[in-house]
Parts: C-alpha cells; structure tokens; sequence
C-alpha cells in the first residue's frame, strides 16, 4: 500500500517491513498491555491535534496523513493479551516506579475472547491497521482455543503468544523457561492457524537462544522479545513486598541494554525475523534494535510517559534515515558493522 | 470530552501551609472544559529518571485567565519536585481526565467532607453547587495551620437564601484542637447527617476516613460519591494499573472514576 506520506515526503526511506506473512508499512508497533487496543491513544491523538494544545509539532502530519484513522499510521497494533476467560487481574498494587524504570504486576486482567471479538476487535477492524492479537492462557490447549475463536474473524493479521509473562501463576512463564515447553506450545498454535505466528520471549531464563531455537522448531515466524524482567520493590514502613504476588515485571529504559543484548543474541541463532521491544524511547533507541538484528520494533513504557509517543518516534525515525542517508530500513536490520 | 496534551507554564508555585503548596498553571485549554472532581497528570520536566507521569486533583479553575490551580501536599519524590518549579517553568500534562463528580443540578443541600489534602477536588465542586443549593463543608486537619480553605468566585461566596442566610456553612475539625472541633472529620458527619436533611454526599481524603464517611450516609440514606486515589500510568484508561474493585467488577479510577459511587465501591 503506498501512503499519502510517500507523496508528501519526496525522499522518504522506504520503512515497509514483513514478518513472515506480517506486511507492516514500517517496523513500529506496540508492546502489548501498554496500549489495550489503541482506542485511548487513537482520541487523544485526534484530540490533542483539534485542540492545537501542543507547539505545532512536525508529527502532527503523521496523524492528519492517516485521515481520522490514527492507528493507521502505525505498523501493526499488538493487542492487549486475550485469554480464553476472562481474567481478573491482580488484586493489589499494581505499579510502581523504579529508577528509569516501571514494576507492574497487572496480571493480564482481560473479558475473554468472545468479550474481546465483539468488542475492542470489532473496532479495530475499521482502523485500517495490522492487528496483532496477543494471546495467553494457563495451559497449551486454551491457547489453541483461544487462536481457533480468533480464526472466525477476519481482523487479526498475526497472533503473539504470550509465554513470558511473570505476573500469572499458572502457564504463561512456565511456558517460556523451558524448552520443551515453549516448542509444544508453539506447535499446537501452529495446527491452529496459518496465519503469521509470533512468539514472546521472556528474558528471565538462563539461554533465551535455546527458548527461540525451541520456538523455531515449533513452527513459529517470527519471535518478539523482551517481555519484562522479573523484580520486586519492598515497602520499608511496612517491611513488606510492594506488590502481593512479590514479583513483578520491570520495564522502561531501565531494561534497554538487556533487551538489546537479547536480540543481539538471538538474532544470530535464528532465521526468524525478531521485534525488539524493552524500554524504547527515542529514534535512535528505534536503530539499535535495527541493528541489533530486530526488523520490527514495539514501544511499551514510553506510552505512559508520551502519549504522543508513536507519532514522534515514526517522525524522528525518517528524520533520522533522511539525515543518515538511509534510503531502506533494511539498511538497517542486522547491520552492525 | 476527549483528554488532549496540552503544553502548560507555571505562574506561580507557592507554599500556602506546612507541606502543602498551590501551583497556578497558564493552562488555556484544559481550563475551559475540565469539570469538578477530574484530574490532570502531569509530566514534570527534568525529572527524567522518573519515567511516570504524576496525576493531580485541579482545585480551581478561571476559564477566561486560562488558569487551573493545583493544591497538592508534598508527600513524595514527585511532589518535592514540583514544589521546586520556579515561575516560567514549562510542561506538559494530560487532561482532562476522569469521571467527575456527579451531583446533579437538583441537589438541594449536600454534605461535603474532606480530610486533610482531599479538600482538592471539593474546591471546583463547592463552587459548582453554591450557585443553586446549599452546601455543608466538613474539613478536617492535624492542626489549624494545615486548614486549606475554600477560594470560591466572590458571586458564589456571597450567595444567600432566601432568608438571608448564607449557603455556605463550614465546619473545621483538628487533630489537636488548635480550631475548630477538636476530633476527626469522621466524628462530625453521623451527628450532621441526623440532624439535618442533606440529598447529597461528596468526599475525599485518606480512603479508611472515606469508608467511614461513606458508611455514615448510606445508613443515612444519602446519595455519597466518594473520589479514590491509585497508582496510576497511562491517566488514560489503557493499562489497567489502577483497578478499584467495585460490585460491578473491576474498574478504573482513572476513567471509570476517580469519584465512585461509595455503594459501588468494595472497600
């Protein structure tokens, strides 16, 4: 598909990424639960441009070029995880902030994937984006259930399996610390679906390599990592763990060298195409996932701190090719000299 | 109405009791629309370590100067920063954010109560019911000097009833005595509610003193909305960070509330 941008903007690098059979018009995306479906940033993009609140900002044509269709400007969405039930979530403190970095301890707290198909994805079906439905469960075959109810849709474009998040009992990290897991989880979605399968890694294991070899042989496309890195805060008053659960996820530019380094890794023990995600915040932090070997991005914290985050990062990453002279991402992805 | 980023300037930023300070924001957007009881979250600048933003109660807003005001108690790291702020000082925040309050215009004669800095979001609300009913405030501190009082438009100050009497009527508890009532806020709201005939509760301060509060009316039979604080990240309703547990599931005290209704409320 060839935007509005490419007639705007004469030398534009060419930013189109695929995924396996994931075509993304550039490699951003979002790292799922720091954005639900979108709906909240997509209003207060629209929002904040009607109102003229913010210094006229270069990326304001990155929204308006997406014609009352925000998201669109983004590469894929990548969903809040969906689960086959609906998930309460986590009683207790859910949050908490670290030196450049965030706790949290959400626990996936979603309506279930019926609740999810009539509503978050029936909107997203008119936003004129890639979807990226992320999906968890506590064992094997829910996730498999949870991709066969998402098989009647049309919308979603490629599933991430969440097997990596710290902040459930049972499954999810279980899943993405143990080989054996990891690959037969991988290979029951794969029977499920023939659309593009993404596996999220966890950087709480001893050799991610290994976990990614698993998730290769499992029939998975592409790999995404990081997901959080398992910490904990104590209340001292209280002498207490902060969160009920002790542990919780760290994100946010606290964890960029780990994740860098992680896709470093694995990028050179895999085929795979690899999102990078940990604590992106700037363009340039964009380019060193590239380089690192990621073809594709997600920004997570960053959201909170910079609701206005996507739109800038896309409009700083082609300032940044243009002034590099970059004319094709893929000038880019793996390009460490 | 959508929040938006708006870009905002301190004014001024001063300390008005022990611990606590008013920053005045040149805010010009948001102080048209925002209503009583919501919120805005702020983003403090050079505060870079810290990667959240910081949600606050609006205490006052003039539309046509383009101002919001913020009451706020320097409690944490965040808070100190703020109160460092020098006149000039540019930002951003989010807003407006939140459900606010939801009193209604036939509200007769409501009952506010607020403990210590929860006087925050009564301010905007005190002024929106003194133009048609009358309003009780109950406020409450360790000692006289940590009273923040109302700031009220002077057409809403001076209004009266019909026979003449004021429509505001305030009563100050204080842990030590030093003014007012000597006691808690708490100890005044059940006396109050069974002498007189009040159609509307509204308070906020530390959540056990707003249980109690809340208990007190709804044995009364009164309407009580109550505005909870949570920790909070994305301000938006995105993130699920700052669930309240409420009869009808969970919620969201950014979007759903901040202000619940108390017989919704799981405490």
């Amino acid at each position: 598909m060839v935007s509005a941008l490419t007639h705007t903007h004469k030398r534009e690098a060419q930013l189109a990424v695929t995924l396996g059979a994931l075509a993304m018009k550039n490699p951003l995306t979002v790292a799922s639960g720091t954005f639900a479906a979108g709906r909240e940033y997509a209003e207060l993009w629209r929002e904040t441009l009607k109102q003229g609140a913010i210094e006229q900002q270069e990326f304001s044509q990155e929204i308006l070029d997406t014609k009352d269709k925000p998201l669109s400007l983004l590469g894929a969405v990548t969903t809040k995880g969906v689960s086959l039930k609906p998930w309460p979530g986590n009683p207790g403190v859910r949050v908490a902030e670290t030196a450049s970095g965030l706790l949290n301890s959400i626990g996936l707290q979603n309506p279930g994937v019926e609740a999810f198909c009539s509503g978050d994805l029936l909107w997203l079906a008119s936003q004129e984006v890639p979807v990226i439905v992320n999906v968890s469960g506590h064992a094997a075959n829910e996730y498999h259930a949870v991709i066969a109810r998402l098989e009647q849709e049309s919308t979603p474009s490629a599933y991430e399996l969440n097997i990596s998040c710290p902040n459930v009992d049972c499954g999810n990290m279980s899943f993405g610390t143990n080989p054996r897991d990891a690959e037969r989880v991988t290979r029951v979605c794969r029977e499920a679906t023939v659309r593009p399968l993404i596996v999220k890694l966890t950087p709480n294991v001893t050799d991610i390599t290994e976990i990614a070899r698993a998730c290769e042989a499992g029939g998975a496309d592409a790999l995404s990592l990081i997901n959080t890195v398992a910490g904990m805060a104590i209340d001292v008053r209280g002498r207490k763990p902060v969160f009920d659960r002790v542990v919780a996820g760290l994100s946010g530019p606290a964890i960029k060298p780990i994740a860098l380094y992680a896709v470093h890794r694995v990028s050179g023990a895999v085929s795979l195409p690899l999102i990078g995600m940990g604590g992106i915040a700037t363009a340039e932090d964009v380019v060193e996932f590239l380089l690192a070997g990621a073809t594709a991005v997600a920004v997570g914290t960053q959201n909170f701190r910079d609701p206005l985050a996507i739109p800038r990062l896309l409009k700083d990453l082609k300032v940044w090719c243009h002034t590099q002279g970059v004319t094709d991402i893929h000038e880019l992805i793996g390009g460490l000299r | 109405m959508a929040p938006f980023l708006e870009a905002v300037v301190v004014r001024k930023n001063d300390e008005i009791a022990p611990d606590i300070s008013c920053v005045l924001l040149e805010a010009p957007r948001v102080a048209q629309c925002l209503e009583p009881g919501q919120f805005v979250h702020l983003l403090l600048p050079t505060f870079d370590a810290h990667i959240l933003r910081r949600p606050f109660s609006v205490f006052a807003t003039d539309a046509a100067g383009g101002l919001i005001e913020i009451v706020y108690q320097r409690l944490g790291e965040g808070t100190r920063f703020l109160a460092e702020l020098q006149r000039g000082a540019s930002l951003d925040l989010i807003g407006p954010l939140g459900q606010g309050w939801r009193a209604g215009a036939n509200t007769r004669n409501a009952l506010l109560v607020a403990g210590g800095i929860g006087i925050a979001p009564l301010n905007m609300l005190a002024a929106q019911l003194l133009t048609s009913a009358r309003v009780c405030l109950i406020t409450g501190a360790q000692s006289a000097e940590r009273i923040v009082s109302l700031r009220l438009p002077s057409s809403v100050a001076s209004a009266t009833t019909k026979t003449g009497e004021s429509r505001l009527t305030v009563i100050t508890t204080t842990d030590d005595g030093s003014t007012g009532i000597k006691g808690l806020v708490t100890d005044v709201t059940g006396e109050l509610l069974a002498q007189q005939d009040f159609d509307y509760l509204a308070t906020c301060g530390p959540e056990p003193m707003q249980r109690i509060v809340a208990a007190h009316a709804l044995a009364a039979g009164v309407t009580c909305e109550v505005s909870l604080e949570r920790r909070m990240a994305c301000g938006i309703g995105a993130c699920l960070s700052c669930a309240v547990l409420t009869r009808d599931g969970t919620r969201r005290a950014c979007v759903d509330g901040p202000v619940f209704n108390a017989e919704e409320v799981l405490w």
